[in-house]
């Protein structure tokens, strides 16, 4: 068997597919998964030696340790203090004294702040505006059995966000993605948000946000990096129709007093969705009626990891002409997550309901997912194998969507090769069943994937 | 679905049960040491918390003490043992998932900046003592006179119950 020669990264040289290869129709899987785990191994060879580093900065913690205890030998030697300690009013007694417990006189020294005291609290103190950047990226491959369709690399989205605080209690986040397509890159804002924090209970945001419905949509979005497998599920999809994933308008959002529950909840009223549907009104509402959001979650201290929620969102699609037909939309959403990485839980479920405005025809449009993954103790756990099972049913009579029912299984492997980088691979077997295009589609489609992503 | 791919989809499959039961409760295991003090700025108007509390707070789900007081949250540099202590038994992360987590957590607009990362106990002292809110967590055994030291669950450190060691 010929292996194409390999430079250690995802870029192949040698004997690199063609463009239109993808007609043979996964032919070679064997030969991918070869490559990944040899690209994998190769960068994880040419990655710096983690252990070293560790090592090099606990001997240096060590000296610091080591010279702290020195300094404060030196400060109890020095002439005791005229004034007396005083303790915060309502401080309990200080911890037992250990054996290297420095004496007041080292607390009176410290009283006095040298300039390198000072510079260093003026380094740490939050100066405002504190723009911060941070980037993410992938690179991906893909070779699936579809017709018509080619396998071959391509980049996914670049996305950089940027947050910065305005203030003690405003902050601003931005998010902007560039989108390879074929003839040039589009740039597309993502989200621009003013926050203003009250308190905990109660935050005030305005701009484009995630629409806050289910758990995805707001808990990874873009940046393949945070989300486990390469893909997102069906209902979230980039440019996909079936929620709204964008929403421009205002939203409120705090912690509620609720003890062992752990609620909080998410406000919003905005433009909803825009004359092509899978886009919000960032220029302007296509109609007097704003869409409004509701949810309401729970983060019950005693399970730390689990994280419950439901969601409720309504708004008026308004088709232009020549169909100008208007449609109420209800959607609910109710999920379930156990976020810890062993095991690592997700499930979503989302029932989108529309009514016809003059005919009161009403579709109801289910959808979920349920994601199951697992952090393998060996390796320092950076190995991560995943299943997911997603399910989407449109009624032949749905006149809003215009997608096929859908059932997808995919089962995958992602492998931190550091803290900031991954590799995943995955296959999915995706079976479509007739709908309003299901004339066009293939019944059933299987695929690999290959994705390296990044955060910078 | 062909023959290759179901022998892929066996593969992972087997991968992932044998690991279930290989599985280890927790990553880091505790090693016994010095209990580690959760100490505010003297200013912060909190006495005791319950180790949830410390953890919504460390999780950046509480950010207010009071309306007029954010939480600055301090955490020394990764090897310290009082970072080991606080990722095992607070976060329960390794210390991967503690970098990513504030990664997303910045992400989601959750949260404008990350925890100030310190180098030392007398850095971590110096901040505590000039940034209103800061909370630290210090080796009991350098815990200095003066410093405000919170109960958790009712505990101070020493305590045989004290459940940050």
């Amino acid at each position: 068997m010929r292996f194409p020669l390999c430079d250690g990264s995802l870029g192949i040289r040698g004997s690199r597919p063609k463009l239109g290869q993808g007609k043979e129709r996964m032919h070679r899987p064997p030969l991918l998964l070869a490559i990944l785990i040899l690209s994998a191994g190769a960068a994880w060879g040419q990655s710096p030696p983690p252990a070293d580093q560790s090592e090099q900065i606990k001997v240096l913690l060590e000296r610091i340790q080591q010279l702290e205890k020195r300094l404060a030998v030196v400060e109890t030697r020095l002439p005791a203090p005229s004034t007396p300690v005083l303790y915060a009013a309502n401080a309990p007694a200080p911890p037992k004294p250990g054996p290297s417990e420095p004496s007041a006189s080292a607390v009176q020294a410290h009283q006095h702040e040298s300039p390198e005291t000072q510079t260093t609290v003026g380094q740490m103190e939050t100066h405002y505006p504190s723009l911060q950047i941070r980037g993410f990226g992938d690179v991906d491959f893909s070779a699936t059995d579809q017709k018509r369709t080619n396998s071959g690399f391509n980049l996914g989205q670049l996305d950089l966000h940027l947050a910065s605080a305005l203030s003690q209690k405003i902050s601003y986040f931005g998010e902007i993605t560039f989108n390879a397509r074929p003839t040039q890159y589009t740039i597309e804002v993502e989200r621009s948000i003013i926050r203003y924090d009250y308190n905990d209970y109660f935050k005030l945001s305005f701009g484009r946000f995630h629409t806050p419905i289910g758990y995805w949509n707001t808990a990874f979005h873009h940046g393949a990096w945070l989300q486990t497998t390469i893909d997102r599920p069906f209902i979230v999809k980039v440019g996909g129709t079936f929620t709204p994933v964008h929403f421009v308008g205002l939203l409120a959002e705090g912690n509620i007093p609720s003890g062992g529950l752990g609620l909080s909840y998410n406000l919003g009223v905005g433009n909803g969705r825009g004359e092509v549907i899978s886009r919000p009104g960032d220029a302007g509402d296509i109609n007097n009626n704003r869409a409004w959001v509701a949810k309401l979650y729970a983060r019950p201290p005693k399970l730390y990891g689990l994280e419950l929620g439901a969601s409720f969102y309504q708004d008026k699609i308004a088709f232009p002409s020549p169909t100008n037909q208007n449609f109420r939309e209800w959607i609910a959403s109710a999920y379930l997550v156990w976020t810890k990485g062993s095991p690592e839980f997700l499930s979503e479920f989302d029932n989108v309901h529309h009514r016809n405005i003059l005919t009161n025809q009403i579709t109801n449009n289910d959808a979920f997912y349920v994601q199951f993954a697992y952090r393998l103790p060996w390796l320092e756990r950076s190995l991560k194998p995943y299943y997911r099972f997603e399910y989407a049913h449109m009624p032949l009579s749905e006149q809003v969507f215009l997608h096929q029912d859908q059932v997808e299984s995919i089962v995958g492997l992602r492998y931190d090769i550091s803290s900031y980088a991954a590799f995943k691979a995955e296959y999915r077997n995706t079976k479509n069943q007739p709908g309003v295009l299901g004339l066009l589609a293939e019944p059933t489609v299987n695929g690999l994937f290959f994705q390296t992503a990044f955060t910078f | 679905m062909k023959p290759t791919s179901k022998h892929v989809v066996t593969f992972l499959w087997t991968i992932l049960w044998l690991s279930v039961p290989l599985h280890s409760p927790s990553s880091a295991q505790s090693s016994r040491g010095a209990d580690i003090a959760v100490v505010v700025n003297a200013d912060t108007p909190v006495t005791d918390l319950s180790l949830a509390e410390v953890r919504k707070v460390l999780l950046g789900e509480r950010q207010y003490w009071s309306s007029k007081l954010p939480v600055v949250l301090l955490i020394r540099a990764p090897v310290a043992r009082e970072r080991d202590v606080v990722l095992r038994v607070i976060y329960q992360m390794s210390e991967a998932q503690f970098k990513q987590y504030w990664v997303a957590k910045i992400f989601r607009a959750e949260a404008a900046s990350p925890p100030k990362i310190v180098y030392s106990n007398d850095m971590q002292y110096e901040l505590l003592t000039a940034l209103p809110g800061a909370i630290a967590f210090v080796d009991s055994r350098n815990v200095r006179p003066g410093a405000k030291v919170l109960r958790v669950d009712g505990h101070m450190p020493g305590d045989r119950d004290y459940p940050l060691r």
